[in-house]
């Protein structure tokens, strides 16, 4: 479903992203780790057009993604989620769901003046849907920004959601989260899996990235050091000297 | 009481120059052209009444188009500028037309006097109200229902799916635009109805004062503009009007015993205001508390 | 063609006024982000005060009066800080924003209310003196300006790049919440950045009042633009951008009047900010298109 061709990204002097090739498959929920400053984050806003390539390719379903705008790539079938939340603070849970719904499908079911002006229950009944998703149907008339941490990143991933993605980037989702909140996160994925999203998952917490991933790819400094199977990636030893610098045991 | 009416005039046409810069305002773009819009829309309203012949309401129309489309042009470029130079750059784009009507002459032989726009000069003998026989309180009402109308129409929007996102704009571009939201397609929009909107009211003031001039859409006007919403607050369309009342009514008005010192008040007044209450005059808080008193909720 | 470099001449010395104008809105935006719209008025203002000494010594020599003006400058841009950037949350732009548009209008309206709006007489130096450069001839009044202003930014930029107030500035400027962590008294910084340029705008005023001969609060709002515009056009934030755009919108701006009077000279002008804005959004020195 998506792949990165020698995708690289310098900013001046500092590659922050060099000459990555990855692939994931539909269907897929794929984590990439690595250490701080690896190039994840990036690698994040290049698939979603936030940065522009430097080098390489990006391929979606085929496609080439050059020149296709931020907003365009979600046409495409591409959502993400923010490492520091970026939710519209001053508007209502309600309201980022709705201000999301931007899809292709959404686009061609309602006419203009509906879209805009009016509301609608079919509107209605999927942005309840995903705040059931959520489980924050009773904040819903709540501000974002007064919402707490864990139902702000619940917002998050719904809002993600409302744009009908077929690609899920999540970034650092389980950031900041105590143990129990990491298990509720790792249910949500997996339920989102069976809503059909393939994932890519950024995390540096790996309990999460280790009980979901079919797949995990290793960074550090821009590049790929090791792809695999959780197992094979929790054994290997490049992998192992890349976060803990030099051997270390267990 | 006529007293009354022509004060009533004056809030209802700032109300509309204050609704244009609001709405640009939500989607995060301070515009200090609003005042250039405005003119655009005197000028021409006045232009097809006197020189032409037209009725008032295709005149105002007109006024409002050709502001939206101006509007639209301007939009684009605007794209290109953030934040502080936006202000800067549309500052300059409303001297600009300051300055081009500065410069602008056309003027018609009805029997044997010139009418119409004399640079310098100005435009005088917009009397289409009392050649028409309208009174002060026809006048006022007539700005009041196109107020009415006005604000009705972007309250809707407000409400509507359109202008939540024009908030999600203005809050967090990236993340408006990572959920698909098209950022060229909201702010220049925007900057279109802004624009209808400032016409329209430049029309109406063009023919309840019957005379305009370069100076009459200078920056202090654009000022105001931007201040109405500012020192309103961004929460709804009733912070620029409440502005609007405060500033004209109480300011202007109330305070006329000072003779030419009012002037000197409204600027200390600001400072005031935007130091005791930087988020308006009807920020979130007192919209939550009048909407509980009115049992409405913020809900589409 | 003798006219023309003449012209452009006596706008570029000319332009060293609009390049300190410049340099007090680029250093307040460079350093908190803002900007100070009130900054035109409180220089002329500044300019105003300077005449107080002719009221207080009679007969006073010309540069005392741009002492004069050059201390009042600074005490304004103090009490602007006050008003408009101490107390108001930084978070809240449109409220600091509103804040300067309200100063600039007090200003205004107080200089209005004690000349009477009659324009003010101002004294020069060096006005009858005139040299010769070959076929051109300088107005010694416009060197003395262009010196003056020259001199004026050598002593900012030292200030900025040699002393600890000025890497405190700079720090604050970088990273001003690292630079309260590091000790730095970011309101004391903030405070001194606008009572620098309001020295340096009181002189710019001055030195307007000398060369025009007369002070006049008409003339507040053109100020105010064209400062902005050499903001823009040197960049924001960059004080030898701001230099140079001076000198250049001084330049353009004589040059301009030459061919097509002064009706439409300020149209010109804005003609030349809007290419900038289009071509090269990040100014002189920026490369390329720059975003803010």
């Amino acid at each position: 479903m998506l792949e990165l061709e020698r995708a690289s990204r310098h900013f001046g002097g500092v590659r922050a992203v060099d000459g990555l090739s990855l692939s994931v498959g539909e269907g897929e929920i794929v984590g990439l780790i690595g250490p701080n400053g690896s190039g994840k984050s990036t690698t994040v806003n290049l698939v979603t057009g936030l940065f522009p390539l430097t080098s390489g390719r990006i391929l979606f379903r085929g496609a080439d993604l050059a020149g296709v705008a931020v907003h365009r790539r979600l046409g495409f079938g591409i959502a993400r989620t923010f490492q520091n939340i970026r939710l519209f603070g001053h508007l209502t849970v309600w309201q980022n769901l709705w201000v999301a719904q931007n899809a292709p499908e959404d686009r061609a079911r309602r006419g203009f003046f509906a879209r805009w002006l009016g509301g609608s229950a079919g509107v209605r009944r999927e942005i309840s849907e995903l705040l059931e998703f959520a489980g924050l149907a009773a904040r819903q008339d709540e501000l974002a920004a007064n919402l707490a941490f864990g139902e702000q990143r619940r917002l998050e991933v719904a809002r993600a959601l409302a744009t009908r993605p077929k690609l899920l980037l999540l970034d650092e989702p389980a950031a900041g989260m105590n143990a129990e909140e990491v298990g509720q996160l790792r249910e949500r994925i997996l339920k989102l899996r069976v809503r059909g999203v393939t994932i890519l998952l950024v995390e540096h917490v790996m309990e999460l990235v280790m009980g979901v991933a079919d797949r995990i790819v290793v960074l550090n400094f821009g590049q790929k050091i090791a792809e695999g199977t959780p197992a094979a990636i929790q054994a290997d030893p490049v992998v192992r000297k890349a976060y803990l610098g030099g051997e270390a045991a267990g | 009481m006529d007293f009354y009416y022509g004060l009533a005039q004056i809030i209802g046409v700032h109300t509309l120059l204050g609704l244009s810069a609001y709405i640009v305002l939500l989607t995060g773009q301070v515009s200090l052209a609003q005042a250039g819009f405005f003119a655009i829309g005197a000028y021409a309203a006045g232009m097809l009444t006197v020189l032409f012949g037209w009725p008032i309401v295709p005149a105002l129309a007109v006024g409002a188009i050709l502001g939206a489309i101006v509007a639209c042009a301007v939009g684009f470029p605007a794209l290109r500028v953030r934040g502080l130079m936006l202000v800067i750059a549309t500052l300059a784009f409303g001297e600009g037309v300051r300055l081009f009507f500065f410069n602008f002459d056309y003027q018609i032989a009805r029997g044997d006097i010139k009418v119409g726009p004399l640079g310098g000069e100005g435009f005088r003998q917009i009397r289409y109200f009392p050649e028409n026989g309208w009174t002060t309180f026809e006048v006022m009402l007539f700005i009041w229902a196109i107020v009415a109308i006005v604000m009705a129409v972007l309250w809707w929007f407000d409400r509507s799916r359109y202008g939540a996102v024009l908030r999600a704009v203005g809050e967090d571009e990236v993340a408006a635009q990572s959920v698909g939201i098209n950022l060229t397609a909201v702010k220049v929009s925007a900057m279109t109805i802004g624009g209808a909107v400032a016409g329209v009211g430049g029309g109406l003031y063009a023919h309840y004062t019957t005379h305009i001039e370069h100076t009459s859409f200078n920056i202090l006007v654009a000022t105001f503009a931007i201040a109405y919403p500012i020192v309103g607050g961004l929460a709804s369309v009733f912070g620029t009007l409440a502005a609007v009342v405060f500033v004209q009514g109480f300011l202007v008005e109330g305070l006329r015993f000072l003779g030419d010192w009012r002037n000197l008040l409204f600027g200390a007044l600001i400072v005031l205001a935007m130091n005791l209450r930087p988020d308006g005059l009807v920020d979130a808080r007192v919209l939550g508390r009048l909407a509980r008193v009115f049992r409405g909720v913020r809900r589409a | 063609m003798l006219d023309l470099l003449q012209a452009i001449l006596d706008g570029v010395m000319f332009g060293a006024t609009y390049a300190l104008i410049g340099i007090g809105f680029t250093l307040v935006f460079g350093v908190m982000h803002k900007i100070n719209m009130a900054y035109a008025a409180a220089s002329v203002g500044g300019a105003y005060c300077g005449l107080l000494v002719l009221v207080a010594f009679k007969g006073a020599p010309a540069w005392a009066v741009f002492l004069g003006a050059f201390a009042a400058g600074g005490v304004l841009g103090y009490l602007v800080y006050l008003a408009c950037f101490h107390f108001i949350p930084l978070a809240n732009p449109l409220a600091t924003l509103m804040s300067t548009v309200g100063m600039l209008l007090l200003i205004d309206e107080i200089v209005v209310h004690t000349t009477d709006g009659m324009p003010q007489n101002y004294p020069a130096m060096f006005d009858d003196v005139m040299l010769r450069a070959g076929e051109l001839s300088i107005r010694g009044d416009l060197l003395l300006i262009f010196g003056v202003g020259v001199a004026c930014m050598a002593v900012l930029l030292a200030l900025l790049y040699r002393t600890r107030l000025g890497l405190a500035t700079r720090a604050v400027s970088q990273q001003p919440v690292a630079a309260q962590l590091c000790g730095i008294r970011v309101a004391q910084v903030n405070a001194a950045t606008f009572v620098i340029t309001g020295l340096l705008g009181g002189l710019a005023g001055a030195l307007i009042g000398a060369s025009v001969g007369a002070l006049s609060p008409l003339l507040t709002v053109p100020l105010t633009v064209k400062g902005l515009i050499v903001t823009v056009i040197g960049g924001l934030g960059s004080i030898p951008g701001a230099i140079v755009a001076g000198l250049l919108v001084g330049g353009f701006e004589n040059l301009f009047q030459q061919f097509r009077g002064v009706t439409e000279r300020d149209l010109y002008v804005m003609l030349l900010l809007f290419a900038f804005l289009v071509f090269r959004p990040g100014g002189i020195f920026a490369s390329g298109a720059g975003r803010d």
